[in-house]
């Protein structure tokens, strides 16, 4: 399982380096998010400071949607059904190979949306670690629930409009652990619950998720 | 999880229903003013049961979604509950968002707060509403069942994970919390409305899920019937010119 | 005592609304 999954993870990444569309498109994309909440919010009136956490993981969610229907969309029409059935890989290997590759992508976003926060929002970063760790939590549980729901609209005509519904929701749990864990790590928060708490939440997450994967992700894609 | 067979079963399903929904209107209405929250107790008779229901409507999507996609308990009846019970539940959901609503009322005299029960059913509502969209997409109905199936699954894992995220979020980090429960020392015919509730809303759930099971199933085979009517129509047609 | 009220039809309207919605669709989808 392994290998097929390092196999796929590598050929997935293979692509991207070739075709750069994560880095040419979707990166962009994320930053213009992060600039449009800036007019949305006034950076004069303070708010944006105060948001920055928040802002950040709604631009990472977003990115994930096109990392995710990106991911699909490089196995051809039919999307990953064809790439697992007929080439003989162990379905769980596929789910975790596309998975890691979405994960590897995103967690580059991240590196550079952060940067783009802290310059663009001003924002004093105190907690580093607890940054890296989060993004790292957050990241493994998104990539594997975006995987799944990414096969399971697969071909669908309507999957750009679908997976955006069906997907947010479910992640609505990765956006409060993840932005209230952040927000312990820049200056001038206060915080109730302990981070690690956040970050223990967001790894039963991403544990759920990959377990479910690895288990269903076969039948999931049998007709 | 009922099978709709018999109208006699929904009759008398829905006249229990009824007599039990009018017994709870009216114990409701008349309940007295506390002390806390004025009239707005009275809704222990309405919220809670709508709630209930709403939780069991989705509970029933789940579990008909997992008989569904076991291979030795598949059968159409188990897709069609699913999907019957996760429109229902879409019903009691946003019941169950209207009256919390207003149940919050005299604390802060706004239409909505970021509480964490009424937060966690919003997100409830936007699980059931993709569920149903994406079982409006055409397919196969196996292939449409199997789909379903999954993502009713996939909903049904991160309800605890929202739970516990919500809850945190908005219990522990906000002193505002929407105190809905009934203190300790409520009187007994507060606990005797709401329990006529919940009994009530469940006898309401269970004939709204057989009727809709049986609307589907009748509306699946009259198309089964007009593809069949089509197909038999072209072949005429084919031979006439042929 | 209008917002109880309120909450109170809009429960059962909506109820009896979709109770009524269904009975039409399970007539005419050649209901028994």
């Amino acid at each position: 399982m392994w290998r097929d999954a390092l196999a796929v993870a590598g050929k997935d990444l293979r692509i991207e380096r070739r075709s750069r569309v994560g880095l040419q498109q979707i990166v962009p994309f994320a930053v213009l998010v992060i600039v449009l909440f800036a007019f949305a919010l006034d950076p004069d009136r303070g708010v944006l400071v105060q948001a920055a956490a928040g802002l950040f993981w709604i631009a990472v969610l977003f990115s994930t949607l096109l990392a995710v229907q990106r991911s699909q969309a490089i196995e051809g029409a039919d999307g990953v059904r064809d790439a697992t059935l007929l080439s003989g890989l162990d379905p769980s290997g596929v789910f975790l190979g596309k998975a890691i590759a979405v994960a590897v992508q995103l967690l580059l976003l991240e590196v550079v949306l952060a940067a783009g926060v802290v310059v663009l929002y001003d924002v004093d970063v105190e907690g580093i670690g607890t940054l890296a760790i989060t993004a790292v939590a957050a990241t493994v549980g998104l990539a594997a629930v975006g995987s799944l729901y990414g096969a399971l609209a697969t071909g669908l005509h309507v999957r750009e409009t679908l997976l955006p519904l069906l997907l947010l929701p479910v992640v609505a749990p990765v956006l409060i652990a993840a932005t209230r864990a952040s927000e312990s790590a820049l200056a001038d928060t206060t915080f109730e619950v302990a981070p690690a708490d956040w970050v223990g939440l967001l790894a039963v997450f991403a544990v759920v998720y990959v377990a479910f994967g690895l288990v269903a992700y076969g039948s999931l894609l049998e007709d | 999880m009922r099978k709709g067979t018999s109208s006699a079963l929904t009759l008398s399903l829905g006249f229990a229903a009824v007599v039990a929904l009018s017994a709870t209107v009216v114990l409701g209405l008349t309940l007295p003013k506390t002390f806390e929250q004025e009239e707005y107790s009275r809704l222990i008779a309405v919220h809670p049961g709508v709630a209930w229901a709403a939780y069991i409507a989705f509970g029933v999507t789940a579990v008909a979604s997992a008989l569904w996609l076991l291979p030795r308990t598949r059968s159409r009846t188990w897709d069609l509950v699913a999907g019957a019970s996760a429109e229902i539940g879409v019903v009691f959901t946003a019941l169950m968002l209207v009256t919390g609503s207003i149940w919050g009322r005299p604390t802060w005299g706004v239409y909505w707060v970021w509480d964490a029960r009424l937060t966690l059913s919003a997100l409830m509502l936007m699980l059931l509403v993709g569920y149903l969209a994406l079982r409006r997409v055409p397919a196969d109905p196996d292939v449409r069942a199997q789909r379903s199936a999954f993502v009713a699954l996939l909903s049904v894992l991160v309800v605890p994970v929202n739970h516990y995220a919500v809850e945190w979020w908005r219990t522990l980090h906000q002193s505002r919390s929407l105190d809905m429960t009934p203190s300790d020392d409520l009187d007994g015919e507060f606990i005797a409305a709401m329990m006529l509730g919940l009994l009530a809303f469940t006898l309401v759930y269970a004939w709204l899920l057989v009727h809709r099971v049986r609307v589907a199933r009748l509306e699946e085979e009259r198309e089964d019937e007009a593809l069949a009517v089509a197909i038999d129509e072209r072949r005429r047609e084919a031979e006439v010119v042929g | 005592m209008g917002y109880v009220a309120a909450g109170y039809g809009i429960t059962i309207g909506t109820l009896a609304a979709y109770a009524a919605w269904l009975l039409v669709r399970g007539r005419r989808a050649g209901g028994r």
